[in-house]
């Protein structure tokens, strides 16, 4: 039985949260439930905040599964892309940024660093500098080298075209490369 | 060089630390959405009775307001006369000034 739900497609499992099926939603969300996080923290950069948006997301699914329209979506995970995205940018607006502690992401040539310590080092300020990207350039970032997709899935829930969101990662990671030279 | 600056990067930017969820994260979800209500789309028909069966009319009220309805929708669909010349006022306003003047 188990086995049977495993092998259903996004799209039936829908079929079935539309009609009311509880044991479909929660095979959805035990699915997909980790990759959603994941973008979340990307954004909000805080565990609590991430979780919330995932779970407001899947909510508001179950709440008003007529939202989903196969017919106006390729894929769940497109779309559903889409709206954790939206609403992580509510949350950001809601939210009063929290600005990073700058001593700690000076890099210092003179001194010896341990392997660590830089690494520590590198992630805070890839963090820093991903943080005050433009917020397309973030997203197009985020989907493409954390989610995995392809630049054409990753346009497809940008909504633009391919060679539009090529050209907002070469732009981040000029952007980037330029921010972080000490460290690469 | 810069190729290899790309790729340390590119690796950077793979490998960027995340807290992981809790592992109940699923959990919670399903428990909210438990006390969650599901908001579906009720059929165009469906709507329609439900709100006629708000009113508890008697059969000939029915067709009282659906007579009215009709009245007040053919009402609305038939052009209103709009060939009357513009001048028509302005000129008969003209003739009864010269009318005046001739008593005059």
């Amino acid at each position: 039985m188990a086995a049977d739900w495993a092998d259903k497609q996004d799209d039936q499992l829908l079929a079935l949260i539309q009609d009311g099926d509880g044991q479909a939603f929660a095979v959805l969300v035990e699915r997909h439930t980790e990759r959603f996080y994941r973008l979340a923290f990307r954004y909000l950069q805080n565990k609590e905040a991430a979780e919330d948006v995932v779970q407001d997301a899947f909510v508001k699914l179950w709440e008003s599964p007529a939202l989903w329209q196969p017919e106006r979506n390729s894929q769940f995970t497109t779309w559903f892309y889409r709206i954790v995205v939206n609403l992580c940018l509510d949350a950001l607006k809601k939210k009063k940024p929290v600005p990073l502690d700058d001593d700690s992401l000076v890099a210092d040539d003179s001194k010896p660093v341990d392997e660590m310590m830089m690494r520590e080092q590198q992630q805070k300020m890839i963090e820093k500098e991903i943080a005050a990207l433009p917020m397309r350039q973030r997203t197009a970032l985020n989907l493409c080298f954390d989610q995995g997709l392809t630049n054409q899935e990753a346009a497809e829930v940008m909504g633009i075209n391919l060679k539009a969101l090529q050209s907002l990662i070469m732009r981040a990671k000029t952007t980037l490369k330029e921010r972080m030279r000490a460290y690469l | 060089m810069n190729d290899n600056r790309d790729e340390k990067l590119d690796n950077l930017l793979r490998s960027r630390h995340i807290e992981p969820a809790g592992a109940d994260l699923p959990q919670r979800i399903m428990l909210k959405a438990r006390g969650v209500p599901q908001n579906t789309p009720v059929p165009l028909w469906q709507s329609i009775r439900d709100l006629f069966g708000e009113f508890h009319l008697p059969k000939p009220e029915y067709v009282l307001a659906g007579v009215l309805l009709l009245g007040i929708g053919l009402g609305f669909s038939v052009a209103p006369d709009t060939n009357l010349p513009r001048d028509d006022g302005s000129a008969y306003v003209q003739s009864f000034l010269s009318a005046d003047e001739a008593l005059l």
